[in-house]
């Protein structure tokens, strides 16, 4: 029998999940603060024992390479060895990934969310059309980490019905895999991961990037068209596909908002998105 | 000997390897440190890249394969590609370019 699944159910199941890192929240409100701090960051990384120490363990990495004979142990030195975007980028990632460990999420899973946050922060680097908008790559990434994260839910709480699922989507057919999402649960994937961001406190662009982007309507916000447009090319370049059959459809009209023109220099864009993932893929394994 | 261009994971160069396009490392959209395209790479460049965190490189290598070796390689490349696309509408023009464009890049 096929489910309904309520909002208030998808909530009640959340509250069963690890806690959300809110270290990922307060770093990306900072983004948007002009009255940020160094020091503000800093505080906030040192709020986490296990993220300090992940933080000191990269900027030990890179330290070993130069003069230094020390390891580090302070985070201002390592701020000026691995730079703040660096730092930024790092928080968020290894706190995405240490919950996702708690979550158990599985391996195949884990790469095609790092994929696609590699791709979106690549993305989000392009020079936008006039007149569409800057978007932050720290929030392409979360995006990108986070579009699929109603899957976990699913997965996680209706193993059954997900593991039908998928082998319909593996079957060729009419349906789209959002349709029979809707068959099976009553609700898809976006929709549960838009009730998962909104529960906890994401910035409304990024659930709105939950949200839509297997339905990239421009009016919706450049980071939507990057966050589709970076799991199409994931899924073309055949990397982490989360056990999914591929499906490559890519809107243009996203691929316009996301920046993307077909006269650059795509080889570079392409390479650039496998060797950074497969660089953060092994740098997520050296730390499980 | 012809070459090849391929993208690789900072882990996975190495000194002596010869840049297949500028390699240049910003913080905040500043560059921080840059070697130019043909360059070969030094044990001191290894050490500076790291220390800036670098994350990747385009490396040109030798590319040893036989002209035959070549066509069945793009011939497989195709097929895959193929694969990937096989549920994808092909008429549609941005499908159409996306579709040329990785074929051109897996043919590197």
């Amino acid at each position: 029998m096929p489910l309904r699944l309520s909002e208030d159910e998808i909530i009640a199941g959340a509250s069963l999940l690890p806690a959300f890192p809110k270290v990922v929240t307060d770093i990306l409100a900072t983004i948007d603060d002009d009255n940020a701090t160094v020091s503000g960051l800093i505080e906030l990384v040192e709020s986490d024992p296990v993220l300090t120490a992940r933080v000191f363990s990269l900027a030990n990495s890179a330290a070993k390479s130069g003069n230094w004979r020390k390891g580090l142990r302070d985070m201002h030195v390592a701020i000026s060895m691995i730079g703040m975007s660096r730092l930024r980028q790092i928080a968020i990632s290894v706190s995405l990934a240490d919950f996702g460990r708690e979550t158990r999420v599985t391996r195949d899973f884990w790469d095609h969310s790092v994929a696609v946050g590699v791709a979106a922060q690549e993305l989000a680097r392009l020079r936008p059309l006039p007149d569409s908008s800057l978007v932050s790559a720290d929030y392409a990434l979360v995006a990108g980490l986070l579009h699929d994260i109603g899957f976990l839910w699913m997965a996680r709480f209706y193993p059954l019905e997900y593991q039908m699922a998928r082998q319909a989507m593996a079957q060729p057919g009419g349906e789209s895999n959002i349709e029979i999402e809707r068959r099976y649960f009553g609700i898809d994937h976006c929709q549960v991961g838009r009730i998962l961001a909104i529960g906890w406190g994401l910035p409304s662009s990024i659930i709105e990037a939950i949200s839509s982007h297997h339905r990239p309507n421009p009016a919706l916000g450049r980071l939507v068209a990057i966050t589709h447009v970076a799991e199409i090319l994931v899924a073309a370049l055949g990397m982490g596909m989360n056990g999914h059959t591929p499906f490559v459809s890519l809107s243009d009209a996203a691929r316009v908002a996301a920046g993307l023109d077909w006269k650059d220099d795509l080889n570079s864009l392409f390479g650039r998105i496998e060797a950074r993932s497969n660089h953060f893929g092994r740098i997520f394994l050296s730390m499980a | 000997m012809p070459t090849r261009i391929r993208y690789l994971p900072i882990e996975d160069v190495a000194a002596g390897m010869v840049l297949g396009a500028p390699l240049v490392i910003a913080e905040q959209g500043v560059t921080t440190f840059t070697l130019p395209a043909g360059h070969e790479l030094t044990d001191s460049n290894m050490a500076q890249i790291a220390q800036r965190n670098g994350e990747w490189a385009c490396i040109e290598e030798d590319d040893p394969r036989r002209d035959d070796e070549r066509a069945a390689d793009l011939v497989a490349t195709q097929a895959h590609l193929d694969n990937l696309f096989a549920q994808t509408d092909r008429s549609q023009p941005a499908n159409a370019a996306l579709y040329a464009a990785l074929l051109r890049y897996r043919s590197l």
